[in-house]
């Protein structure tokens, strides 16, 4: 009995011994710990979103003649950067700078893989608010916007001689000859990143905002207008006018190979494609989204692309230097010139080379009546089940109503699930 | 019906089923190799026989992508994997097989069994790892955790082949006074050249089909592999590479494949002796 | 006191037992490796070991999780270490043993030989064993450990230090409604799954294997290397491909094989019942090539007099197959067929790159195709919940160790029954 006893004893005696052990205080191990981070670096490293690199070489070259650092640029996927930090970071691999999307700017800030960047209110001035905004969490600035985006109407102008005014005329077109298309309108319905504009254009709404807070517990993505929304959308595949093939995950590329291959005569896609849609030699036009049957806009999602520095980086303060630089008025100009994605830059937005774009201006316009995707990290839990919900809809699985009531319970236990603070 | 008759049919039979058995798995490696050849870039477009079949994919591949660079990494990889997986994993059904230490009984199955348990969250684990040990970012680390991986299972058909060779023959040699290295090396290995061709061939092409791993332990672009690269073509949810994907999957499986018919009578003979002992 | 007594305590210093044994070198060896493993080891162990029990104190200086993989780490040293310090313990012990009955002690030649001698296998299986610590076991502590831990979204590193919180991710899984509303469905695919399209791929190998193996059929070497074809091309290739031939509108088995046939486009994607179809197709198609392979070996090594002598007790091919070939078969792969049916059970890779345990289906937290793992890597990845991840995964793996524990222990049997 006795032996039973002491074995957990010294278990535990040696446990506190160890715990009074360990690293001195302040000596450092892992984890960030900046030393002096006005010092010069020799290098920093930034991660570019993939075959976005080109965009942003010219900025880097001046940077690099100008303050004698050198810059390394590596194109890592937009979505996969975070996940990378999470380990690359620690190690001493990571970089001092990644690009994101808005939405993740809450997860990656609580986590504290992204540090905010204190810069003077003259260089957030040469930004729009809404852009700014959207990289805000919890009250601090956490990096650059670098574009600012939002799924537009983008026609085969071979096939279409200018953008309808309604969804309504669009359907019509659809179900007439189409310009000698298959399909005369695709869009990703079952993706719920293109299907919110909808969903919230007839009223629904993601988390209910109070004052530029949003709250986790009110989702109303079953409401009334959602509801009428996922209806209306649902139609569309009930008619037959989009086929079976572009629901669920491969939708995307099939949606674009369709249009490449003019097979369809207009999509719903973001700026990111423009590029690539011309380079397939598409002479494309570009429009808001054509208005909803009720008479409202399309309440696209809007999303801004920043530049954030990370909390590993040796270098903040030339870290943040270099994002300043790449963003700045100048550089922003000639990555747009090259990616065709719109920095949210004011003096830019007047500019004639934004101005007088057709497909620029479309944007501009568009994200005027778009929402900001939460940036909360619950919204990690909306994404599947709202997708869900919208393909067993699209199915015929499911009614809307049920499809959506069924997501926002399964929203509402993930977030209770993973988000207890 | 006379017996002739009987197996005529049978034949046929035989033919027709191994026919169709040949047509299933062939259909879409034919349809990967015709959508290289088509002009478009996405899946929708690509037909099993182009009309204007074009080798821009294959050009682009080379001049546009790193996929030299990308298939010398993965063949050096591959290599390494394969020159030490056989020295490891001879060396240790050799043991296995002839004599008895702690854990003889059961090690091998333990580590089979441990094998199954699903890694995901170990790879964070592994990840550090490498990391303590300074070999992050490079492929020494790839190279022997895919050693790791492959050594239990491929050890087991190792041992049942070794157990195949009669031990009277080590024995002899032992009574002319060879060492116990000279009898592997003299008697054991010259006859299980069979099963180590297999191994060989299992071990060389296990890095090929790996993308998770080395995504997440190499972080530079020139050291990156052919799947982490093959990959990261096609999951780009925005990106439309389909055909290029073809393209460059195409080029991967023509080696393999002609690797497994030089093998192939090696391979047979090898996983034969390999599988009967159990 | 005794000679035996004495040196094993002053073993209590490593090698000093060996010197009173008057084997010096031996002593020497020993004291000089207890040194170099206290100077290589001392500073990473204390950190690792103070890392492991208090995941660290300060932030941002302590990152936990870096820190609870040197503790593991540490663990496995000072496992090494104690090893060879209960060895070098008995040794001296056994040799004042001898001392203490009046028998010669080995010279230094015959420790030598000794050595080569007992330590062969030790040395030919060392290195891999050392290879497999790191690689097999050492991630599988990480992971238990992992799940007695809060690391998620919220108690992350570098901003918060995770915590030791025992047995509540646990507890909390049970006590979720969405993990038990939806578990009992995917469990059940996944093991309709595990079952159909492994015991398919076998099936088809042993079948096609058997098909080839007759005596009297042509082209058998070309037959042979087209059909192990699929496993010639990395499965992701081919999950990838397969998922845009089974395209519901656009893929070419809608629009040209099935059109041929004259059969209507089936919704491959979007339905559960035919997305469920596809992956088992899928499933069989990449992993017959191996069994048939494997098989083929076993049946070129059945003596063929087995089979002349059932011709002669007038057996019809049918009972030859079922009563010689197909135990044999069965009987000499067993524990790889096995390994096929849990590598199944966790086939993340075809269901995540087919359709991502697509397409949906109502009132339901997974996909229509989602197995557990895949259903686990979406439920806890979307928002790092590592620490529940790590739980589930703990609890797959007890079933999945001891369903496989026990078939194999049954195929030993059967097996130390002798059946040849």
């Amino acid at each position: 009995m006795k032996k039973l006893l002491a074995l957990p004893l010294t278990f535990a005696l040696a446990a506190s011994a160890l715990a009074a052990c360990g690293p001195q205080e302040g000596t450092t191990s892992t984890g960030g710990k900046k030393e002096d981070s006005s010092k010069k670096p020799e290098k920093l490293v930034i991660w570019e979103d993939q075959e976005k690199g080109v965009g942003t070489k010219d900025a880097i070259k001046k940077f690099e003649e100008k303050h004698g650092i050198k810059v390394e640029l590596k194109e890592i996927p937009m979505l996969d950067q975070q996940e990378k930090l999470r380990l690359d970071g620690p190690a001493g691999k990571g970089p001092d700078v990644i690009t994101t999307p808005h939405d993740r700017i809450g997860p990656l800030a609580i986590e504290g893989l992204i540090t905010p960047v204190e810069v003077s209110d003259d260089v957030t001035k040469l930004y729009t608010e809404s852009s700014v905004n959207a990289l805000t969490y919890d009250g601090k600035l956490y990096g650059l916007p670098k574009s600012t985006e939002t799924p537009v109407f983008i026609y085969n102008k071979k096939m279409m001689d200018k953008a309808p005014e309604s969804l309504e005329d669009l359907m019509a077109y659809a179900k007439g000859d189409k310009g000698g298309a298959q399909y005369g309108y695709l869009a990703n319905w079952t993706d719920f990143y293109f299907a919110h504009g909808v969903l919230s254009g007839f009223g629904g709404y993601v988390f209910k905002e109070d004052n530029g807070t949003l709250d986790p517990k009110d989702v109303g993505l079953a409401n009334e207008g959602a509801v009428e929304g996922l209806d209306y959308i649902t139609s569309w595949y009930k008619e037959g006018l989009f086929p079976k093939g572009i629901i669920g995950e491969k939708a995307g590329s099939t949606i674009d190979g369709l249009f490449t291959e003019g097979k369809a005569a207009s999509v719903m896609n973001g700026p990111w494609s423009f590029q690539g849609y011309k380079d397939a030699g598409i002479d494309i036009g570009v429009a808001p989204m054509p208005k909803l049957p009720n008479g409202e806009y399309v309440k696209t999602f809007i999303g801004v692309k920043g530049y954030n520095v990370s909390s590993f980086s040796k270098n903040q303060e030339w870290a943040t230097k270099l994002v300043e630089f790449i963003t700045n008025e100048e550089n922003a100009k000639v990555r747009y010139e090259k990616t065709a994605e719109i920095p949210p830059v004011v003096s830019l937005m007047e500019d004639p080379i934004i101005a007088d774009n057709e497909a620029a201006k479309a944007v501009a316009v568009q994200s005027e009546r778009g929402v900001p995707m939460p940036n909360i990290p619950e919204m990690a839990e909306v994404w599947v089940p709202a997708a869900n919900a919208l393909q067993l809809s699209a199915t015929g699985k499911s009614k809307p109503k049920a499809a959506l009531d069924s997501a926002v319970k399964t929203i509402g236990q993930n977030i209770e699930a993973n988000h207890k603070k | 019906m006379s017996i002739k008759t009987a197996n005529r049919i049978r034949l046929t039979l035989s033919y027709l089923i191994l026919l169709g058995a040949i047509a299933v798995v062939i259909y879409p490696i034919i349809w990967v190799v015709g959508s290289s050849l088509n002009p478009g870039n996405s899946l929708s477009s690509s037909t099993i026989i182009p009309e204007n079949a074009t080798l821009d994919h294959y050009r682009k591949l080379f001049a546009e992508t790193e996929y030299l660079t990308w298939y010398w990494n993965t063949l050096k990889i591959c290599f390494i994997t394969m020159v030490l997986s056989v020295i490891f994993i001879g060396l240790t059904a050799y043991a296995f097989s002839r004599y008895k230490f702690v854990g003889r009984k059961n090690g091998l199955l333990l580590f089979l069994i441990l094998q199954m348990i699903p890694q995901f969250v170990a790879i964070l684990a592994i990840y550090i790892l490498a990391f303590q040990v300074g070999l992050l970012d490079t492929h020494l680390a790839l190279i022997l955790v895919y050693v790791g991986g492959l050594i239990p299972m491929n050890t087991y058909l190792a041992k049942n082949y070794y157990d195949t060779i009669p031990k009277e023959l080590d024995e002899s040699a032992r009574i002319d006074g060879a060492g116990h290295f000279r009898i592997f090396w003299q008697i054991i290995l010259p006859l299980s050249k069979p099963i180590l061709a297999v191994i060989a061939l299992f071990s060389f092409i296990s890095p090929f089909a790996d993308f998770i791993l080395a995504s997440i332990l190499i972080s530079s672009d020139e050291k990156q592999t052919l799947a982490v690269g093959l990959f990261n073509m096609i999951s780009n949810k925005f990106g439309n590479n389909f055909t290029l994907f073809a393209a460059g999957s195409v080029l991967v499986a023509i080696p393999i494949g002609l690797l497994f018919l030089s093998l192939q009578r090696y391979f047979i003979s090898g996983l034969t002796a390999g599988g009967t002992k159990g | 006191m005794t000679h035996r007594k004495t040196a094993a305590l002053l073993s209590i210093i490593p090698g000093v037992g060996q010197c009173y044994n008057k084997q010096w070198v031996k002593g020497s060896i020993f004291l000089f490796l207890a040194a170099c493993y206290f100077i290589a080891f001392l500073d990473f162990l204390n950190i690792g070991l103070w890392g492991i029990v208090t995941l660290g104190t300060e932030v941002p200086r302590d990152h936990s999780i870096f820190l609870l993989v040197n503790g593991v780490i540490s663990l496995i040293v000072v496992a090494i270490g104690l090893g060879f310090y209960a060895l070098n313990f008995y040794d001296a012990y056994q040799n004042g043993k001898k001392r203490d009955m009046g028998l010669k002690l080995n010279t230094l030649r015959e420790q030598y030989h000794n050595v080569i001698d007992k330590g062969f296998p030790y040395l030919m299986v060392g290195p891999g064993f050392l290879l497999l610590v790191f690689v097999v076991i050492f991630p599988i502590i990480f992971m238990l450990l992992l799940s007695f831990t809060n690391y998620n979204l919220y108690n992350s590193p570098p901003s918060k230090l995770v915590d030791w919180v025992g047995l509540q991710t646990f507890i909390e899984m049970f006590t979720l409604d969405i993990w038990r509303e939806t578990f009992i469905s995917v469990f059940a695919w996944t093991i309709i799954w595990t079952f159909t399209a492994t015991t398919l791929q076998i099936g088809v190998g042993i079948f096609l294997a058997v098909l080839l193996n007759q005596k009297d059929l042509k082209f058998k070497g070309l037959i042979r290397t087209l059909l192990i074809l699929p496993w010639a091309v990395p499965a992701f290739v081919s999950i990838l491909i397969f998922s845009g031939l089974f395209n519901d509108t656009f893929g070419a088995i809608n629009n040209d094989v099935l059109a041929a046939f004259g059969i209507d486009s089936i919704p491959w994607m979007t339905d559960p019942f035919y997305t469920k179809i596809a992956l088992i197709f899928i499933q069989s198609w990449l992993g017959f090539p191996f069994v048939m392979a494997m098989t083929t070996g076993v049946l070129q090594s059945i003596p063929g007099e087995l089979y002349e002598a059932a011709t002669v007790d007038g057996a019809t091919t049918w009972d030859k197959f079922k009563k010689i070939t197909l135990p044999m078969i069965l009987f000499t792969t067993a524990p790889i067929l096995i390994t096929q049916y849990t590598f199944n059970f966790n086939n993340f890779n075809v269901i995540y790159l087919f359709n991502n345990g697509g397409p949906a289906i109502p009132d339901q937290n997974a996909g229509g195709t989602d197995i557990l793992i895949s259903w686990i890597y979406n439920l806890t990845m979307t928002s790092a919940q590592y620490s529940k991840a790590a739980a589930v995964t703990v609890m797959l793996s007890i079933i999945i160790v001891s369903v496989s524990l026990f078939y194999f222990r049954k195929t030993k049997s059967f097996k130390d029954e002798g059946m040849i």
